[in-house]
């Protein structure tokens, strides 16, 4: 039986890149036997992403406020879960992801060898653009960190191309964390026994917009993203069915 | 203490308590809320009519004048309330984020099921 599976698009001011993100998918469909369903989650964008999910009859969610990354992603999990989805992928709609590679990471959630699986570019060779220098130093040390509270090693911490299976998307449609979403819920989802498998993806630069991570708030960021790892690494969970 | 401190005391404590009374009577916070600040206001009412106690008290706790055990106790009450206010907030922020996530959800669903028709 083939499974439902979900993109998940958060979209802030991404006027630019959204529709042409939204074709790949439906390119991908009529060549392709398993199906992706889309839906873009508009964070209440200033821009016309609205205007023109809805007039090329793109499935969007329109926040009514502005919630920021992880709360524009869990609205998609939350949709996955009421519409009873089997995979939910999360996909950036800035042309950063290629939607040839959703196969590659959904397979070994379809094949049950992983609950989740996250596009990496920092395992293999696929992927030429692997971010600044000062970036991937960050991403290092998270990467420490969570090996120090898991004992997982996780090498694209804050890879935003993830696909996760239908009890994580029960998990993350009740619970997922406002700010830093990416690296917290691996860590949480480590701690809780669900196995994780980095699946080698090629990234593509931004094509437009602007990142979520502004550079004067990296210092900022590395000092929260340490201490909410540490609680976690402090904190119970019960673990998954 | 001098007399001028303790007019000012009283003072202060008279006008904490009309503004507390004045926002639970206009419905501003709940009763829960009002306790504490009547309760600030009677400390500081009991402070200037009997200081012989918080002086002896502060002399006992070895501090050189009493204005700072005041002033050490106000740090340290107001740091909890901060504290306390933060958890509050949190809390609200969650509940919001779920109201506007249900919302949009509900919203969505609304108008497709107009376009199906």
């Amino acid at each position: 039986m083939k499974k439902k599976v979900l993109i998940i698009i958060p979209a802030y001011n991404e006027e630019e890149n959204i529709l042409k993100t939204y074709k790949t998918i439906l390119e991908y469909n009529k060549k392709n036997s398993q199906k992706y369903d889309a839906i873009v989650i508009n964070d209440c964008s200033q821009d016309n992403t609205s205007k023109i999910c809805r007039e090329n009859n793109i499935p969007v969610i329109d926040l009514v406020h502005n919630l920021g990354i992880g709360g524009a992603v869990q609205t998609g999990y939350k949709y996955a879960y009421n519409n009873n989805y089997d995979i939910a992928v999360q996909f950036d709609g800035d042309g950063q992801h290629d939607v040839d590679y959703v196969k590659n990471i959904i397979d070994p959630i379809i094949k049950e060898e992983a609950d989740m699986t996250i596009g990496s570019r920092f395992i293999g060779n696929k992927s030429v653009f692997k971010s600044s220098f000062a970036r991937r130093c960050g991403i290092k040390i998270i990467s420490i960190v969570m090996k120090l509270v898991t004992g997982k090693k996780i090498y694209d911490t804050t890879s935003g191309f993830r696909a996760v299976n239908k009890n994580i998307i029960k998990d993350f449609a009740i619970s997922y964390p406002i700010e830093y979403p990416e690296p917290i819920t691996t860590t949480e989802i480590l701690k809780k026994k669900y196995t994780i498998k980095e699946i080698a993806v090629s990234m593509n630069e931004r094509e437009g917009g602007v990142s979520s991570i502004r550079t004067w708030k990296k210092a900022y960021y590395m000092i929260n993203i340490t201490i909410a790892l540490l609680i976690i690494g402090i904190r119970r969970y019960k673990k998954c069915p | 203490m001098s007399i001028n401190l303790r007019l000012l005391l009283l003072f202060f404590a008279l006008i904490l308590f009309l503004i507390t009374t004045y926002i639970l009577k206009k419905g501003r916070i709940p009763e829960k809320y009002s306790i504490l600040w009547y309760f600030i206001a009677l400390v500081i009412f009991l402070v200037s009519v009997i200081p012989n106690v918080i002086i002896k008290f502060s002399n006992h706790l070895g501090f050189e004048v009493m204005s700072n055990l005041i002033i050490g106790i106000m740090l340290v009450l107001l740091t909890f309330l901060t504290m306390a206010l933060t958890v509050i907030i949190s809390g609200q922020k969650k509940k919001i984020t779920l109201l506007i996530q249900e919302i949009s959800l509900l919203k969505a669903e609304i108008k497709n099921e107009k376009k199906e028709k």
